[in-house]
């Protein structure tokens, strides 16, 4: 039940993610791809520093006594993001959404079934094999 | 041109795929909002360099566009710290296919009534069938889940 309402949230968030790609795309035009992606990292890491300074700032320092490929993923972002900005219009959105996603899925399943990155191993049995295929049909018919 | 885009488009959705994995671990050894913190404002001084050297100028900047238009960090922050909560708990797999689905539902209903200033795209059935299948795809890895939640559990 618990993982059902995990799920439900992620789902909720990754429709805000769409909307947030909905808003990204018409900006970027009028301002340009760079200003507009900066957009979104600088009020984000803004918000996010107010949080920080009045909840918890004792575990910021821990960050910083963690091994540095795990502080990677901050360079990893605006690769997706700037690689979103360049193909949208050269492609559309449709044809970006599907690579993008085909990319995900496929890098997903390769990282839970041989916990790479820190991840626990989680093999790809036969449930999982299925989902990526039909993943794939549904892609296709987008 | 077409394959250059469509390699730069797998790599794109590999890297994100990498990201909450590496946040996911990160969040369960700090805390999520710091791991959040930490993405943000790494991508912010990132952006910020390249556009201070390679944006070419345009009439309209951040500061003269209506300002519904610059939410979409808030949206951005709401889905770094649902999935930087929700990778420990449930997995990279099931966590990606959760987003997707909710992505692919919100961009059918941004595409079908042209919201926020896109073009209308109305939905046709094989979207309808699309829709379907992913439903059925995030079961299957949710089934796939719990089949292994159970089989820990009688191992103990």
């Amino acid at each position: 039940m618990q993982q059902a309402i995990i799920l439900l949230m992620v789902l909720v968030a990754g429709m805000g993610l769409s909307v947030e790609a909905g808003l990204l795309g018409p900006l970027g035009e009028q301002v340009g791809h760079l200003s507009a992606t900066l957009s979104i990292f600088l009020v984000g890491a803004l918000l996010l520093s107010l949080v920080l300074v009045f909840t918890r700032r004792r575990l910021l320092g821990q960050l910083f006594t963690q091994p540095r490929w795990m502080l990677t993923g901050g360079i990893l972002g605006p690769i997706y993001v700037i690689i979103l900005t360049i193909a949208t219009p050269l492609v559309g959105v449709g044809m970006t959404m599907v690579g993008i996603l085909c990319g995900q899925v496929a890098a997903s399943l390769l990282i839970d079934h041989f916990g790479l990155l820190g991840s626990e191993k989680r093999a790809v049995d036969g449930y999982r094999g299925l989902a990526l295929v039909i993943i794939f049909a549904a892609l296709w018919l987008m | 041109m077409l394959p250059i885009v469509f390699a730069l488009l797998l790599l794109g959705g590999a890297v994100l795929a990498a990201q909450s994995s590496i946040n996911g671990k990160l969040g369960a050894q700090t805390g999520v909002v710091e791991s959040a913190w930490l993405t943000f404002a790494m991508g912010a001084v990132i952006t910020f360099l390249l556009m201070f050297f390679f944006e070419s100028p345009k009439e309209a900047t951040l500061f003269t566009v209506p300002k519904w238009q610059l939410i979409g960090a808030l949206f951005g922050v709401v889905y770094m710290l649902a999935i930087v909560f929700a990778v420990p708990r449930v997995g990279t797999a099931a966590a990606t296919v959760a987003v997707i689905s909710g992505q692919l539902l919100m961009s059918l209903l941004i595409d079908h009534f042209g919201w926020l200033g896109n073009n209308r795209l109305p939905l046709d059935p094989s979207r309808y069938l699309s829709m379907a299948l992913l439903i059925g795809a995030l079961t299957l890895i949710y089934l796939s889940h719990r089949r292994r939640a159970f089989r820990l559990a009688a191992a103990e």
